[in-house]
């Protein structure tokens, strides 16, 4: 793995879905003013963000890292929430366990996991039911332009 | 990189350092040392959120003369839709074509035709593109330079049309050139703009095409002159048959919307600088799922709040309405000429917009992630007030400048007294 540039983590709250994407927002912001090239930083914010609806939905609380290298962008995202038990099924376009609440807030239609993986390079989950679920994402950069 | 171009001018001699441009910067472009404003290009969208604030009025508008247009043979006026919603009620659009032929314009174009031309192709295009949605509208330049600057992933929204003005200089200036036997570079096209933003396009267009406009001249500038003559022009009998004689032209412009055919569920009209940044912030997160259509403007209540126009928005709202209420829809003229136009014309945009270089990006990514680390920690020392008197809009960006070896982090009164005593050179009565 090429070296680490930069660690930065950060909090998120379960359940406050006012607060709900500014961990993403921050992110974008950093990397936007390091000038990461488009493309990478297009697919960034949105596993960014969907990993941190899946903890704002689901979980307690949730720590969301970013990790950059001169080659990669990585996510780490670990959670304190109820764990997913079967992580195939999790995976399937439209597959949803979201509540009424969360579909009237426009989430929860099955998508976040398929689009996190359609947008990151590497993606890994692993969960423990009633612990909680570990997300790590790896998006490469096309160019230290 | 070729020089970036800006569509107004800071007069370092009367510039008197009091800030207000700097504070009212959306993208903290603008510094202020020695007492004295200055940019940095980079980070300009042409918002004009300066031009208006200033005290001393050192900032103008980079606008065209009359003067400069006598190199022309023929001068042809587009106005813009906000133009004529900056009169009396009782005032025509008809009597402010007039009074633009009066103030030595060869002829006042039928923009109506362009703009409906443009509806169509815009509406043609969000029902074949195949995504990322949403699609974004660019005939507001300020928008489009916000993307270049801060949504660098999101240029490929940007509708890939051209704007309504190009198009109606495109086309004036090949019916002229025909009818009259003119080269096309002897007839002038100038846009009467409501904002300096449209300047800029037409200088340096955001694509990287040549204009098809020759310059702009804002509504303010002319104001003045529309009015006196306009009120000497008492026959209406005057008017040459068919001039701004539709109502069609006045949809382009108000804050509702410009798109009345575009179902209201998938399309979002937004206007002002701030509401916009909001929605854009969501739309990069992927949260705005259904809709397919953004048009936005960076001035509050869309192109009739331009920067460059006399009346109160409220006021010119009020007169829109009523404009579009009381004059004819338009003739079968029009819509013959809209048919026969739209199949033999393209309207998609020449050249493509890419994110704009900031400065800061010469270096490689080590060495950003080392200054930002570094200004993270400078601003550790720094008070947090954003008092500016160091001459960044905020602590954080002059913990960034420093970083980047731009400023010297004793600018700061916090960190040296003595500053005090230099900035009173610069600031005595």
């Amino acid at each position: 793995m090429a070296a680490e540039l930069l660690r930065e983590s950060f909090e998120i709250q379960g359940r406050n879905y006012d607060k709900a994407g500014e961990v993403s927002g921050e992110i974008k912001v950093i990397l936007r003013d390091l000038g990461i090239e488009a493309a990478s930083l297009r697919r960034l914010v949105i596993v960014a963000f969907e990993a941190e609806m899946n903890v704002v939905m689901y979980a307690r609380r949730g720590t969301l890292t970013l990790i950059l290298t001169e080659e990669d962008v990585n996510l780490e995202v670990r959670d304190e929430g109820p764990g997913i038990p079967d992580i195939e099924l999790a995976f399937k376009e439209g597959y949803s366990t979201a509540s009424d609440e969360m579909r009237e807030l426009g989430f929860g239609f099955g998508m976040g996991l398929p689009n996190m993986k359609k947008n990151s390079d590497e993606l890994k989950v692993e969960s423990e039911v009633g612990k909680g679920t570990l997300v790590v994402a790896k998006i490469r950069l096309n160019s230290n332009a | 990189m070729r020089e970036l171009k800006h569509g107004f001018k800071i007069d370092a001699d009367k510039c008197n350092g009091r800030m207000n441009c700097m504070r009212a910067c959306p993208t903290h472009s603008i510094r202020v040392k020695n007492g004295k404003a200055r940019l940095i290009p980079e980070l300009c969208i042409d918002c004009g959120s300066c031009l208006g604030v200033c005290p001393t009025g050192a900032i103008s508008a980079t606008t065209i003369t009359f003067a400069e247009l006598d190199r022309f043979k023929f001068k042809v006026a587009v106005a813009s839709p906000a133009l004529f919603t900056q009169f009396g009620m009782k005032d025509t659009p008809a009597q402010v074509g007039l009074a633009l032929l009066d103030l030595g314009f060869d002829a006042v174009w039928e923009y109506a035709v362009d703009i409906e031309l443009i509806d169509r192709a815009i509406m043609d295009c969000v029902k074949t593109w195949p995504g990322p949605f949403p699609l974004i509208s660019n005939s507001c330049p300020v928008i489009v330079r916000l993307i270049q600057v801060a949504y660098p992933s999101m240029v490929e929204q940007l509708i890939p049309v051209e704007a309504p003005r190009e198009i109606a200089g495109r086309e004036l200036k090949r019916r002229y050139s025909q009818e009259l036997g003119l080269k096309p570079e002897e007839i002038a096209a100038i846009y009467i703009t409501p904002c300096q933003a449209k300047t800029i396009s037409i200088l340096q267009p955001a694509e990287e095409a040549k204009s098809y406009l020759d310059g702009a001249v804002g509504i303010s500038q002319v104001y003045n002159d529309i009015l006196s003559k306009m009120r000497r022009i008492t026959s209406i009998g005057d008017t040459p048959k068919g001039l701004m004689s539709s109502g069609e032209l006045l949809h382009w412009g108000p804050p509702e919307g410009e798109f009345p055919k575009l179902s209201r569920e998938h399309y979002l009209p937004l206007t002002g600088l701030t509401d916009v940044i909001k929605v854009f912030d969501d739309i990069e997160k992927g949260k705005i799922r259904n809709i397919e259509f953004l048009e936005c403007h960076a001035c509050q209540g869309g192109c009739i709040g331009g920067n460059l126009t006399v009346e109160n928005l409220y006021v010119a709202r009020s007169k829109n309405l009523h404009l579009r209420a009381n004059m004819p829809k338009p003739g079968s003229s029009f819509e013959k000429e809209v048919e026969r136009r739209y199949a033999v014309e393209d309207f998609s945009l020449r050249g493509s917009v890419k994110p704009r270089r900031i400065e800061g990006e010469v270096v490689d990514l080590r060495e950003r992630v080392t200054r930002r680390k570094r200004a993270d920690e400078l601003s550790r020392a720094l008070p947090l007030l954003n008092c500016g008197l160091c001459g960044a809009p905020t602590c954080k960006n002059h913990a960034e400048d420093v970083a980047a070896g731009r400023a010297e982090i004793g600018d700061c009164v916090f960190l040296s007294l003595h500053r005090i005593d230099i900035l009173r050179t610069f600031y005595k009565k």
